[in-house]
């Protein structure tokens, strides 16, 4: 706790006001999930486009776990379903 | 005996005829082996997404089979040896999921049903 300078006027009260709204900011952050574990996909069909492309945005790059929230058992089997697509030319490895 | 899924993607030069005779030729070396045909599936001309051998096409022929492991590679080779094929993959049926029709054979969605499907939160 600080004293003195410009906090000095409001105190204790508005020091903890102030840590609550700091809080607040990622209240909101919703929760990423793995798609794979919450629709029970077993198996990554290296022939579903749809399923593959919604992975592989814009630079056609693999989309990371750390953002879309994908679990490591099921990133890897996504991995290898990519790779498998792209050497049969049906995703690109990379679009400028 | 094991389920393998293997993807050609023949030149687009290829007649519906040739395609069909490749298949042909691909099941009897098959047979000789005592393997067998679990389904063929023929996606047709496709545009490639990048190209391959200065070809932008490629008529893209899935087959799933029932053969011993070491026609695995007599079959690769049969790939190689061909000029005209552009890729091959040979992989193992992992999932009874990979029986049935492939995705690529359900019927293509409409344009506004594709816009309409949310994306993947960021």
């Amino acid at each position: 706790m600080r004293m003195g300078g410009r906090e000095s006027g409001g105190g204790r009260g508005q020091d903890r006001g102030r840590k609550k709204q700091y809080k607040k900011k990622f209240l909101f952050r919703k929760k990423k999930f793995c798609k794979f574990c919450d629709e029970k996909i077993k198996y990554i069909d290296y022939k579903d486009l749809r399923l593959l492309q919604a992975f592989t945005p814009e630079r056609a790059k693999i989309f990371p776990r750390r953002i879309s929230g994908t679990c490591s058992k099921h990133q890897r089997k996504l991995m290898q379903a990519i790779k498998r697509a792209r050497l049969l030319a049906l995703i690109p490895f990379t679009s400028d | 005996m094991l389920q393998y899924e293997t993807v050609f993607i023949a030149d687009p030069t290829y007649t519906d005829e040739e395609v069909d005779d490749l298949v042909k030729g691909y099941e009897q070396v098959l047979v000789a082996a005592k393997g067998k045909v679990i389904k063929v599936e023929k996606w047709g001309k496709r545009r490639l997404a990048y190209p391959i051998r200065r070809s932008e096409d490629g008529i893209y022929v899935l087959m799933t089979i029932e053969c011993p492991p070491s026609l695995v590679r007599e079959l690769d080779r049969r790939y190689r040896m061909n000029d005209r094929i552009l890729r091959h993959l040979v992989v193992r049926v992992e999932n009874e999921a990979q029986i049935g029709p492939s995705p690529m054979m359900k019927p293509r969605p409409e344009r506004d049903e594709i816009l309409a499907e949310p994306l993947i939160a960021p």
